[in-house]
């Protein structure tokens, strides 16, 4: 009996062996054949992730693209700073954010490439029971709610920019951000541009140190708290407004104006500023006051691939797509149309990849 | 004569090689229990060298510092700390007299056709994913606590630092609550099985003497397996310090270090779970590795305390 035990337990075990060894080199020829494979068959696939700001419109292409050109594309809505982390370990294709490369994360991403690939905007919301849609309010009265310093919706300087508007005394909320975010990108570089006293104390970040208020993840994260909370104040790309059905806030720009956040008071201030950084960025924010029509809170959104990957080709076809005919979806959505210098100049980046 | 029929006898030889199957099974279970080892090891390592950038640039003083700035590059964790500390003592001052009771219960004093179906149901509770717990927390627990529980505590025991501040739908007190939720089933049936191996001699001795229920229960069931009670607090404890999903959800994210149990605080493992992916500079990165490694730091020792404490109880049981 113990001489079967013995034999069995040896069978067993070379048996095991046996099946790791051709387990092993099965593996190795499995991967040899899908490496082959990669080049044809999973190249129809392209990978991204990033920017909850422009996911909506990345949704449209997916389906449009894989009809017009037979590639799927996968995006991940994971916030900006997620997106730059997975391009800089080439976890994934291409990463969306709408804040550019810091120099940190430039010199990480070793030779990634921002190209700007669609227009949106932020949007200051809020649910305060009692006040209607659309109140006004200035950069500097936003500031002095996320620092603190204005505490309940019937502040007198919230009062003074809405005459006809009964407020009540609910206790301000602010709701920000709480993952590596693009749009905390835009709210916190404009109102370091409208306020000094936001820019010594918080500053423009993905990540800005707000010192009061609740962190929420993911633009989908801040609508829910922001419809959840009475009195909250909070701050959600411009899809996310109609989608959810969330009050606005007109943000007076520099021209003096309430301004709409809408496709045309977009295009207003991205027509104004024309000149990119060194980096290639274009930032929108707080545009001159002769841009009368601008919305203060507009930005780029950018595409981040690295100048040389194994899917060059069908990068270059699917960031040409998106820049082209994929635009078509934006307005929609509230993405204003590229302007023609962005799109030839963003032509000549895309020609670069190789 | 005797000897001589003994060492006449062919006796069968005694088997003085080891069997296989003991070697295999030696090999098998010390191989197990050195890759325990060899991973934990290998995680420790891993987290300080991925800290090792913050540890060098901020050193000790990283614990002391409240900043936690991606602007300016500044980090510190006493906010981070503190959130962790007060939500893991709330939560175990409001689970170890729930579960323990819940032991006792249904070790003791339920009705022996009750103690099957309400244990089943107290580990059901075990088995709520703690996403799930934490969604439940923001959208049902969060609006409860800022209406109804917040105002009247502001209102009669505002004078108590604790109590003090406004009435808010995140904050210490929903996170607090939701570890009460995630502790108790753990430690109600560690209790339950402690209070179940109490000899029942022991017991039934102590009730032959006279004593009432309840002092049988203290003085007899509860000192006996006062050691087990202590590993299973532990357990709780870490399990409070190492929840990130729900407190996260719950507990608002602006991170301070005040007494208020009302408004937004912040631990260790929830920050970790926000900021970990896309953080602004490789300095957050590594500080964010920096409070993994403390939170790690902090697990070992409360486990270890626990270890040292039961090691006591023992000794004294023994020698008593």
């Amino acid at each position: 009996m113990q001489r079967f035990r013995r034999s069995a337990l040896l069978v067993f075990a070379a048996g095991t062996v046996v099946l790791a060894a051709a387990c092993g080199s099965g593996g190795g020829s499995t991967t040899t054949v899908t490496a082959g494979n990669k080049n044809t068959a999973s190249s129809k696939v392209l990978t991204g992730a990033g920017s909850t700001l422009v996911y909506p419109l990345v949704s449209q292409w997916e389906p449009d693209y894989a009809t017009k050109a037979g590639v799927t594309i996968t995006y991940g809505a994971i916030g900006s700073g997620g997106g730059i982390d997975q391009i800089t370990a080439r976890a994934v294709d291409f990463g969306a954010s709408d804040a550019p490369l810091s120099a940190d994360q430039a010199t990480a991403c070793k030779g990634c490439l921002q190209i700007p690939w669609a227009l949106g905007a932020t949007v200051v919301t809020y649910n305060v029971k009692g006040v209607p849609n659309n109140l006004h309010l200035t950069g500097p009265v936003v500031a002095d709610m996320y620092l603190g310093n204005i505490t309940s919706w019937n502040d007198p300087k919230i009062k003074a920019l809405n005459p006809g508007v009964s407020l009540p005394s609910t206790k301000v909320t602010p709701i920000y951000r709480s993952d590596g975010s693009g749009d905390s990108f835009v709210f916190s570089s404009y109102l370091s541009a409208v306020s000094p006293d936001f820019k010594s104390k918080v500053g423009a970040s993905t990540q800005p140190p707000f010192s009061t208020g609740t962190g929420a993840a993911k633009n989908s994260g801040v609508a829910a708290s922001v419809q959840s909370t009475d009195g909250a104040i909070g701050y959600v790309a411009i899809s996310y407004i109609a989608a959810d059905g969330l009050n606005q806030a007109l943000i007076q720009n520099a021209a003096g104006k309430y301004v709409t956040p809408s496709v045309d008071g977009i295009k207003a201030a991205a027509d104004a500023v024309t000149t990119a950084q060194p980096d290639g960025s274009i930032p929108l924010v707080n545009p001159p006051a002769s841009a009368a029509a601008a919305y203060p809170l507009s930005t780029y959104t950018y595409a981040i691939v690295p100048k040389s990957s194994p899917k060059a080709a069908e990068l270059k076809a699917f960031l040409t797509y998106a820049i082209t005919d994929g635009q078509a979806f934006g307005p929609d959505l509230g993405f204003p149309p590229l302007p023609s210098a962005v799109v030839s100049s963003d032509k000549t980046e895309i020609a670069s990849i190789s | 004569m005797s000897t001589r029929a003994e060492t006449d006898l062919a006796l069968p030889r005694r088997r003085t090689r080891p069997h296989f199957g003991d070697l295999a099974l030696r090999a098998i279970a010390g191989a197990a229990a050195l890759t325990v080892l060899i991973v934990l090891i290998l995680i420790a390592y891993k987290v300080t060298q991925q800290a090792w950038d913050a540890i060098s640039t901020f050193g000790l003083g990283f614990l002391t510092s409240s900043e936690w700035n991606a602007v300016t590059n500044q980090y510190g964790a006493r906010d981070l700390i503190w959130g962790t500390a007060v939500t893991s003592f709330f939560a175990l001052l409001f689970a170890v007299p729930i579960s323990i009771a819940i032991g006792l219960f249904l070790s003791e004093l339920a009705p022996r056709r009750l103690r099957g179906p309400v244990g089943a149901l107290v580990e059901l509770l075990a088995a709520i994913p703690s996403v799930v717990l934490g969604l439940w927390g923001i959208l049902v627990m969060g609006p409860f606590l800022e209406a109804h529980v917040e105002p009247f505590l502001i209102d009669h025991f505002g004078w108590i630092p604790l109590f003090s501040g406004t009435p808010s739908n995140v904050g210490l007190l929903p996170a607090c609550l939701v570890l009460t939720i995630m502790i108790v089933p753990i430690v109600s049936s560690i209790c339950r099985e402690l209070f179940d191996s109490v000899p029942s001699e022991l017991k039934a001795g102590s009730l032959a003497l006279g004593s009432t229920r309840w002092e049988m229960m203290r003085g007899v069931a509860i000192p006996q397996v006062s050691g087990g009670i202590v590993a299973a607090v532990i357990l709780g404890l870490a399990r409070a310090m190492g929840e990130a999903i729900a407190v996260s959800l719950t507990i608002g994210g602006t991170a301070r270090t005040g007494w208020s149990l009302f408004g937004s605080a912040d631990t260790l493992a929830s920050r970790i779970a926000n900021q970990y992916q896309g953080a602004a500079t490789a300095l957050q990165t590594s500080s964010i590795a920096y409070l993994a490694t403390i939170l790690l730091v902090l697990s070992l020792g409360a486990n270890l305390t626990a270890a040292l404490i039961v090691r006591r109880i023992r000794r004294r049981m023994g020698a008593r």
